[in-house]
């Protein structure tokens, strides 16, 4: 097959994507810190930091720390708040030429239903992202994400309120993530996405005393790929809904596992801080792979391995 | 800022666990800036993970080329140290503020503690160029002898140059920030200071009391070294969303009044 002639193109629930290849929340900024680095223009899409109503200063710091092939982090949702967001950040993501998919955390359901009535009215995003799956805020975040009613409580009462395009972002700290992606498709969730991090921690030993001033963080990077696999493998296996699939992807290799495990597009997180140029190089390994494999379309792969157990 | 396979070109054991490193790079060399500092990417590999940040030492712009002062303190710094002459490293940089130029007017106080003489060293250096001109006072602190690495490229660029140590097995003996005091008292238009935590807080403190301009150069954990991850913020004095500042992008150089120099010393991050 000639270079070029494979299909990268994913259907999202409509949402159509160039191809599979996302930015991931919290690693990419607001699109365009990148922009010296990274051909911004050839990604399937990217989804921005988690935005809240209230502007929100984070976690003292230190907040990030290094673990064997992964990373700790304890940020804690620092942002300028959805109206800075709105005023400042989106003028620039509009002009990227890619789709831009908000990530929206909050403390409450009212939060969240009014960071989705207010961006429903707001020119340029693809789709809004619900963060039910921060690990470090004391409030909210995670909490929603880890039981199954109020996964369905929030996801339906953003869903009474727009008309975007709602993607769920599920925690792995749960037992069984069938039944949190099921409940966020009853709610109305169009997508879902998975995982968010991984809650961990780390001690010095000399100090006698944890690492990060949060004492736990969400760990991230190639260390939770394998965990993160299962989860997108379990839930593809529950649910009809498209998936996101993220964890710990530094490589076409690990894409296409994603891919074949069942989502229909994946997302890029920690690996962009350490090679900027990385998402590109997925894409065009994919491509690659498809064309020696003589695969014409990327679609065609998704959920593949299923067919074979 | 630029992303670049690079060569590292030259390394030069020079303390007991100190390495110079030279890399070549013409864009970094013809466009870094006192204080500013580069990511360097330990292997082609994803572990160790993450970047590890050094200041630019100095750079050599017609040959294209920079250096680097590495102090070996764990896994990704003992790669670096090991490395042989002609291996190749991904590098993004120049990043960072810097430090302002040519600040404020009067004479300059340089503050070094340890391998924070290296950005101090580009900075003397720029601060004898006629644009910037300074008289240049440096005080270099350390443990012992052994650790006042690279001492005499900072005595060469700079007008006067007082070494102390802990030990007083090389210069005066006791903490550097002892001898700040008679600096001061001669009068200084500016006090630019890097080293670990406790001396500049020291250092901040007395120029405080002084009410003489104090710039530092701070550090963090960091991810992705370009101001995206929020990893690697420090306290300042602000309130709201200025409060905590990200050491990659609104730093590495801050203004001394506006960190929060109480929480500092209660530990947020590397020494
Ligand atoms: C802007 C900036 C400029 C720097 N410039 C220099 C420089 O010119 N020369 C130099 O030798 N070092 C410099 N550092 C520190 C250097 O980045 C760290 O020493 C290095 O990242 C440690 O990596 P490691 O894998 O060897 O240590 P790790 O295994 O990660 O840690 C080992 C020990 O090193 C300490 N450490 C880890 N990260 C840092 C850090 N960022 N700063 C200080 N201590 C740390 C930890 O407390 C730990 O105890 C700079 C840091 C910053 C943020
Ligand atoms: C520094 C950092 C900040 C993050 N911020 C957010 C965020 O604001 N919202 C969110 O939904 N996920 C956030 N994440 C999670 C990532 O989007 C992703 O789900 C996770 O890191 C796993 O992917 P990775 O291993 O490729 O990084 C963050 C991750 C990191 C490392
Ligand atoms: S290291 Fe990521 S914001 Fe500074």
């Amino acid at each position: 097959m000639a270079a070029g002639r494979v299909d990268l193109r994913v259907d999202l629930a409509g949402l159509s994507l160039a191809n599979p290849v996302l930015a991931a929340s919290g690693t990419f900024g607001y699109g365009t810190e990148y922009a010296d680095l990274v051909e911004v223009s050839k990604l399937g899409g990217i989804v921005t930091k988690g935005i809240t109503l209230a502007p929100r200063e984070g976690n003292p710091p230190p907040r990030i720390c290094e673990t064997p092939a992964g990373m700790l982090n304890a940020i804690g949702l620092q942002n300028p708040g959805v109206d800075a967001f709105v005023r400042d950040k989106m003028p620039a993501l509009r002009e990227l030429g890619v789709p831009v998919i908000v990530n929206i955390a909050g403390e409450t359901v009212a939060d969240y239903v009014a960071l989705a009535a207010q961006l429903s009215e707001c020119d340029g995003i693809a789709a809004l992202e619900l963060n039910l799956s921060c690990p470090n805020v004391k409030q909210g975040g995670m909490h929603f994400g880890i039981d199954c009613e109020l996964t369905q409580t929030v996801v339906a009462a953003v869903r009474e309120v727009t008309e975007l395009l709602l993607i769920t972002k599920l925690s792995p700290n749960v037992t069984d993530i069938a039944e949190i992606g099921q409940a966020a498709g009853d709610g109305g969730s169009d997508i879902l996405s998975l995982i968010n991090t991984l809650l961990g921690m780390t001690i010095d030993i000399q100090q006698r005393r944890p690492v990060l001033a949060n004492v736990t963080g969400g760990l991230s990077g190639p260390a939770i790929q394998p965990v993160a696999l299962r989860m997108v493998w379990e839930l593809a296996q529950a649910v009809d809904l498209p998936i996101i699939g993220m964890g710990g992807i530094t490589s076409a290799v690990d894409a296409l596992q994603f891919i074949m495990a069942g989502a229909t597009a994946i997302a890029v997180g920690t690996a962009n801080f350490v090679a900027p140029g990385v998402t590109g190089c997925i894409i065009k390994d994919i491509e690659t792979f498809c064309e020696e494999q003589g695969i014409a379309r990327i679609a065609d792969l998704v959920g593949a391995a299923h067919a074979e157990v | 800022m630029y992303a670049r396979t690079t060569r590292l070109t030259h390394r030069e054991q020079v303390g007991p666990d100190c390495h110079l490193l030279e890399f070549d790079c013409p864009e970094i060399a013809g466009s870094a800036r006192p204080g500013q500092f580069v990511h360097v990417r330990l292997t082609g590999g994803f572990d160790p993970l993450l970047r590890r940040p050094f200041s630019v030492m100095n750079i050599n712009p017609a040959q294209g080329s920079f250096q680097v002062l590495v102090r070996t303190v764990g896994r990704g710094t003992m790669l670096l140290a090991q490395s042989e002459p002609g291996s190749e490293f991904h590098i993004i940089g120049p990043l960072g503020n810097g430090f302002a130029l040519p600040g404020p007017p009067g004479e300059v106080v340089l503050v070094a503690g340890g391998v924070g003489v290296a950005p101090l060293i580009f900075l003397a250096a720029a601060l004898h160029q006629p644009d910037n001109y300074r008289y240049v006072r440096a005080l270099f602190g350390a443990a012992i002898g052994g650790d006042l690495c690279s001492w005499l490229e900072l005595s060469l660029v700079c007008d006067e140059f007082t070494a102390v140590t802990e030990d007083g097995s090389a210069g005066e003996q006791g903490m550097v920030t002892d001898f700040l005091p008679a600096q001061l008292d001669r009068g200084a238009g500016c006090v630019y200071a890097c080293g670990p935590t406790a001396m500049l807080a020291e250092v901040a403190e007395q120029c405080r009391r002084g009410s003489v301009p104090c710039f530092v150069s701070l550090e963090q954990w960091m991810g992705c070294g370009v101001g995206v991850c929020l990893g690697c913020v420090i306290p300042t004095r602000a309130a709201g969303a200025e409060h905590y500042q990200r050491v990659c992008k609104d730093g590495p150089i801050f203004d001394a009044a506006v960190i929060d120099w109480e929480a500092m010393r209660r530990g947020c991050g590397p020494g």
